[in-house]
């Protein structure tokens, strides 16, 4: 190797820059000055925004939260008793029935608060 | 001088190339050429886009009240460079606001004379031939940073102040008990899936509408807008003063219907079903039932249109009422009044008001796709007959008579069938009323006795 492993890098990295820089160039020559303000104004038919576009709305997580948790634990205990459910038998699953009869409220609470409505 | 000849370098290199795309247009169809500028769509020279930002080129046809002045500049400057704006047919008597650009390009031809200096004007822009139409509107923020310092900083509050020239959206108890944003938004006039013309006035928490309102009509406002009916509605205006040939006035009403279509279908995000629908609507004579009754066919199975319209937009009971002699939305509704049926002409042809119960967009959709072809069927047996009631008329939207028209009793509704629902229903609800403001101002220009006719 002529220039060894430091002198690839280096090569690559002033490669980098010139087609950084080059690129850098050809953008100032196409890129245009600031637009005005009317033409900064984002289009909603033709008027222009009353207040300012930062506006807090609830996305309501909490309900999906729920969601995910009710789906997510059942998933965690499902997989290790599925490994002991052939030796514990029908114990193992009458706890399950349980354990899911548990879940199933919080996904009932999580129906009841519109958490399965996208609005 | 490095920068300036970059861009002459690329504008050759790729100048010819943007040049000869199709021009993407940006489409405002003022009074009496609703129908001409809906036309474009079908030209394979231009790209119909739905927001200025991403159009090169903005071309407004004939005449736009006055008011529409400020909001029009703001929409020429809100497209990128470089760009330009048509006006079609401005007539002499709207110049005025044609004034307002300097750069204007005026045509007076027809729509290939129009397509040909589009092309024209496009490939000048991307090519270098022509300058970029300046900005119209004054380079001033909405209001200057304002803070409580001396110099204008700081303030209490998140932002210290009002932030970049917009005050913050106030806030109101939302369904959650919280207090949050409620942020007043106003669509229109030049909102692409709304009739011209119409403005809401807005007020949005999240994507719910929480509060709406309708300005007045502002086609109204035009005073020398009277001698501009488009072709399409022209017939049934001329049917309140006149026997029309019913064949040519159920026909027109087929091609409303399906012009409607068209654009309800492109509001949907089916462009190319719309696109079918404009081409069926423009080319539509009497015999070409079958080839619409197997396109409305397609429609039906477009479960897509079915999920989105069912059970959205329906009008509550008190509302049942004020619905009367509003056409389709009424007959939708179960209301199966027609005035049709009050004309022998149309009772010699066995015409039956036919209706649905439903009273949501669904059913509106589904009411108007039997109209097409009940229309089409009454086209195709009326022969020479004419009609005989004057004085009253059932236009597509409903019934018109002079002083009134089916979307003026629609416009006072529309805040309690929106009100409290997602956005993009409420786009559903107000699309599927098929709103035509320049039929409303029309009606409220017609004189009311016979004598005057048009």
């Amino acid at each position: 190797m002529l220039l060894g492993p430091l002198g690839v890098a280096l090569a690559v990295f002033v490669a980098a820059l010139v087609v950084v820089l080059l690129l850098q160039r050809a953008g100032a020559g196409v890129v245009r000055p600031t637009p005005s303000a009317s033409e900064r104004v984002p289009f909603t038919g033709g008027l222009p925004p009353q207040v300012h576009a930062w506006s807090r709305y609830h996305a309501r997580y909490y309900v999906m939260a729920l969601l995910f948790l009710a789906f997510d634990m059942e998933m965690v205990y499902m997989y290790p008793w599925a490994v002991v459910f052939v030796r514990e038998g029908i114990i193992a699953m009458v706890e399950m029935a349980m354990f899911i009869a548990i879940l199933l409220l919080g996904v009932l609470y999580a129906w009841r608060e519109r958490a399965l409505e996208w609005s | 001088m490095a920068r300036a000849s970059t861009r002459v370098v690329l504008r050759r290199l790729l100048g010819p190339l943007a040049g000869s795309a199709p021009s993407r247009v940006f489409l405002v169809g003022g009074l009496g050429m609703r129908e001409a500028v809906r036309a474009l769509r079908l030209r394979s020279e231009l790209t119909v886009v739905d927001a200025p930002s991403a159009a090169s080129i903005v071309i407004v046809a004939g005449v736009l009240p006055d008011q529409f002045s400020d909001p029009l500049a703001l929409l020429h400057d809100g497209l990128p460079h470089p760009r330009a704006i048509i006006w079609w047919k401005p007539g002499t008597d709207g110049l005025a606001l044609v004034e307002r650009f300097p750069d204007v390009i005026l045509v007076d031809g027809d729509e290939l004379q129009l397509v040909a200096s589009v092309v024209r004007v496009h490939r000048e822009l991307f090519t270098g031939g022509r300058p970029s139409s300046p900005s119209v509107m004054a380079d001033v923020g909405a209001a200057p940073w304002q803070g409580v310092g001396p110099y204008g900083q700081g303030g209490s509050g998140m932002t210290g102040g009002v932030p970049y020239g917009r005050p913050m959206a106030e806030v109101a108890p939302d369904r959650d008990g919280l207090r949050l944003d409620v942020l007043p938004v106003t669509v229109g006039p030049f909102f692409p899936p709304f009739p011209p013309g119409l403005r809401l006035d807005a007020k949005f928490a999240g994507d719910i509408v929480v509060d709406c309102a309708v300005p007045a009509n502002p086609f109204t406002d035009v005073p020398h807008g009277a001698g501009r009916v488009r072709p399409g509605l022209d017939i049934f205006s001329r049917a309140l003063f006149e026997p029309v040939p019913v064949a040519a006035l159920e026909l027109a009403r087929a091609r409303d219907h399906l012009t409607w279509l068209a654009d309800a279908l492109t509001a949907h995000g089916l462009p190319a079903l719309g696109l079918r629908a404009l081409r069926l609507a423009v080319h539509l004579r009497a015999d070409d039932a079958p080839l619409v009754r197997r396109f409305i066919r397609s429609i039906e199975w477009t479960q897509v249109l079915q999920w989105s319209t069912r059970g959205v937009g329906r009008f509550g009971e008190d509302a049942r009422e004020s619905l009367r002699g509003c056409g389709p939305v009424a007959r939708a509704a179960g209301l199966c009044d027609d005035v049709r049926s009050e004309d022998r002409a149309y009772e010699a042809l066995g015409f039956a008001a036919i209706g649905q119960d439903a009273g949501d967009a669904a059913a509106r959709w589904r009411q108007r796709l039997d109209e097409i072809a009940q229309s089409l069927d009454l086209a195709g047996r009326a022969g020479a007959l004419q009609t005989e009631l004057i004085g009253r008329v059932e236009s597509p939207r409903g019934l018109l008579i002079a002083g009134s028209a089916p979307t003026r009793r629609l416009l006072p509704l529309i805040p309690g069938l929106i009100n409290g629902v997602e956005w993009g229903d409420a786009v559903t609800s107000l699309v599927s009323l098929d709103l035509d403001l320049e039929e409303a101002a029309l009606a409220e220009r017609l004189p009311t006795t016979t004598a005057g006719a048009l």
